[in-house]
């Protein structure tokens, strides 16, 4: 087990004399132990950093540390490092136990009936006995999937590399895999990097979450942090679903005036915004307040478009009232609250629960009130 | 009476609809195809089983009459080949084993090794040239290279001089099996190559962070992969190479000479100064043939399955 440390790492592919950069200086450190999550939208450069850390990429420029140890000229053979495929990438001329042995053969000195003990093992943790003798071709997705990452943890490793490897499973056994490779993960104990595009595996799964766009790293934080106090605009739309709601608004001191509706702020959120004169304000859905009545005080009146029950909850999307069609937004609420398509209605925007960003670079300006994010944490890591 | 009139005319009718003249006419063109490309093989076939006279006698693509048939030809054939059809597996099985291992293990260090990308296109670009250069241009040099320069005649005789039939003249043998191992290298790279690019990269991957080295996962993941393709080009390159006439003519030279392959025997089989015998030809043709026959239908399964899993 090892700390993992990536220090302006960069990574840039040549095409046809152009410089593409997937990864842009990179800084990144992973403690001894920890479950980090790296997760963005397709292209954003999470698996070709955990392509960089496996040593099937080298770095452009920039270091990559386990343990105390630089490793960037180590293939992946010297790395002791073990990884789990999207497409899991069984050998499928091999049976469970001569995948699940392979590595073992190849790096370690071990005896044939010391490996023979630890397959087992590692077999039985995972429940996959009774297919040691099967060949991959004739297992299904969940049980290729468990081979795979059986055959990262008979290694014991120092550091597991995940890429994706739920994608390829259907919604309900992703769901069961998620807890019990969470689970798994804290028995063993072993430094973690996990790829995906999915942030609610990033936001279940993780110790803490890196959120990369473009190659740059956006955020790196627990799964609380960034969803309540999101760095960036990037952050606050990726994390969170259905995602945050933007409104572009102009800051005119104590009022913020947006395309449907003027907002006047505090003092305190006006003196956070001071000198920005575009905005974005964000809220997210749940945040929305709806009430019956659209003339109430400090509500604006809106418009119920479509309404999508989820059982537990209602996710409403609306549109403010106005002569050509205003803005679209979404509101989740209760799901025993009854809304209907054309129903007028007022919403609420707390002024606590608003995100303001630059509305040119971004960046967070004020994020959300919460009471105290620690105690928020401890029930998210329980 | 009448009854069964009816059921016979009702069955006629019931067949009758299906035949519409579309089907009758590529019917039809199928068959002439068909009688088109079996009738050289099927003259052969017939004639191999003629006397002389019979040949002569009859239309070429009946069979003979009972006083027209005879076996001889067959024995004949048999007997006069013997030494060639040995020469020819003598050299054709190592040569074949030889190049197509060799073009494996090219074709992998050249698409799934990952080392200087340039170079290996420069070594790419070379194994293209081997495949393109016409035999007729590098006979004379070739054969000047192994009598000449190697001087090949005294070479083999030393080591395999204590082996039953072996005379000095089977050292052209060993020229001529390297050759051909030096000649069917670049097609059995190429070949293997469109194989091992569409092997999922991923799995290389994996093993190499198993740990596994270079020549690990070319041994224990890749080359059991490539079995169905072992098949494959095994068959072609035996077949070119047991078929094969030039290197043999020229590094051998004579169909009288102890170490003379299958072809260069047949190609003086059943021709003398009394005319041709074509009994005697037809029938040494398909016992020239009969390995690479045996050859197919013994890795005919592997066949399909490469051809399969390359499309």
């Amino acid at each position: 087990m090892a700390n993992v440390s990536l220090a302006a790492a960069t990574k840039t592919f040549d095409d046809d004399g152009d410089q593409i950069v997937a990864v842009d200086e990179l800084d990144l450190d992973i403690q001894d132990g920890e479950f980090l999550v790296l997760v963005g939208p397709s292209g954003c450069g999470k698996s070709t950093t955990l392509r960089m850390v496996a040593g099937l990429e080298s770095p452009s420029s920039g270091t990559i540390t386990l343990g105390d140890e630089v490793i960037n000229d180590k293939t992946p053979q010297e790395r002791d490092i073990a990884m789990v495929f999207q497409s899991y990438a069984l050998y499928p001329h091999m049976t469970v136990r001569g995948n699940m042995a392979f590595g073992l053969e190849e790096s370690t000195d071990l005896s044939d009936a010391e490996i023979t003990d630890r397959v087992d093992e590692a077999a039985d943790i995972l429940g996959i006995t009774d297919l040691l003798d099967r060949k991959p071709g004739e297992l299904s997705g969940g049980q290729q999937q468990r081979v795979a990452l059986g055959r990262a943890i008979v290694r014991d490793p120092k550091v597991f590399l995940l890429d994706e490897p739920l994608a390829n499973l259907d919604a309900k056994l992703r769901a069961e895999m998620r807890t019990e490779l969470q689970q798994l993960q804290e028995d063993l104990d072993t430094t973690t990097i996990y790829v995906t595009h999915d942030q609610t595996e990033a936001m279940t799964m993780s110790d803490r979450i890196a959120i990369l766009d473009g190659g740059e790293l956006q955020q790196v934080g627990t799964p609380m942090e960034c969803y309540h106090e999101p760095a960036n605009v990037f952050v606050a739309g990726f994390i969170g679903e259905p995602s945050m709601n933007f409104f572009d608004v102009t800051n005119e001191g104590d009022v913020l005036v947006g395309e449907d509706f003027r907002y006047p702020v505090s003092e305190a959120a006006a003196a956070a915004v001071q000198g920005h004169d575009d905005l974005v304000l964000g809220i997210r859905p749940e945040n929305i307040e709806i009430v019956e009545d659209p003339v109430a005080d400090d509500v604006l009146p809106a418009v119920v478009d479509v309404v999508e029950p989820h059982g537990n909850e209602n996710a409403v999307h609306l549109r403010f009232a106005d002569q050509d069609g205003g803005t679209r937004f979404t509101a989740t609420v209760g799901g025993m609250r009854s809304l209907s398509g054309g129903q007028e209605v007022g919403v609420r925007f707390p002024e606590d629960a608003l995100h303001l960003f630059d509305g040119h670079s971004g960046d967070a300006l004020r994020n959300r009130i919460v009471e105290d994010l620690d105690q928020v944490e401890q029930i998210g890591t329980t | 009476m009448s009854n069964a009139t009816n059921s016979r005319a009702e069955s006629i009718a019931r067949v009758l609809p299906a035949l519409d003249y579309s089907k009758i006419a590529i019917y039809l063109l199928v068959m002439t195809f068909a009688a088109f490309f079996i009738s050289p093989i099927w003259t052969g076939l017939v004639t191999a089983f003629k006397t002389t006279g019979a040949v002569t006698a009859t239309t070429p693509f009946l069979p003979p009459g009972p006083d027209g048939f005879t076996l001889q030809k067959w024995t004949t054939a048999i007997e006069y080949l013997s030494t060639g059809m040995t020469n020819s597996l003598l050299m054709s099985f190592p040569a074949t084993i030889a190049s197509v291992t060799l073009g494996s293990t090219a074709a992998y260090g050249l698409t799934l090794v990952d080392w200087h990308k340039r170079t290996q296109f420069a070594v790419l670009v070379l194994f293209m040239f081997g495949i393109f250069i016409p035999y007729q241009a590098v006979l004379v040099p070739l054969s000047d290279f192994w009598i000449n320069m190697v001087g090949v005649d005294g070479l083999v005789g030393p080591v395999l001089g204590g082996l039953p039939f072996f005379t000095e003249r089977h050292s052209r043998l060993f020229a001529v099996t390297v050759t051909h191992v030096v000649y069917g290298i670049p097609i059995c790279m190429l070949l293997f190559r469109g194989y091992y690019v569409a092997l999922s990269d991923e799995l290389i991957e994996a093993a190499k962070i198993d740990g596994a080295s270079i020549t690990s996962i070319y041994r224990r993941i890749v080359l059991p992969l490539s079995k169905p393709m072992f098949g494959v080009v095994f068959i072609y390159q035996f077949t070119m190479i047991w078929n094969e006439f030039l290197f043999s003519l020229t590094l051998i030279g004579s169909s009288a000479s102890p170490a003379a392959t299958v072809t260069l025997v047949l190609s003086g089989l059943g021709s003398d100064l009394t005319g041709v015998d074509f009994g005697l030809r037809m029938a040494g043709a398909f016992v020239a043939a009969l390995p690479t026959l045996i050859i197919y239908v013994l890795f005919a399964e592997q066949f399909a399955k490469g051809l399969a899993s390359d499309n």
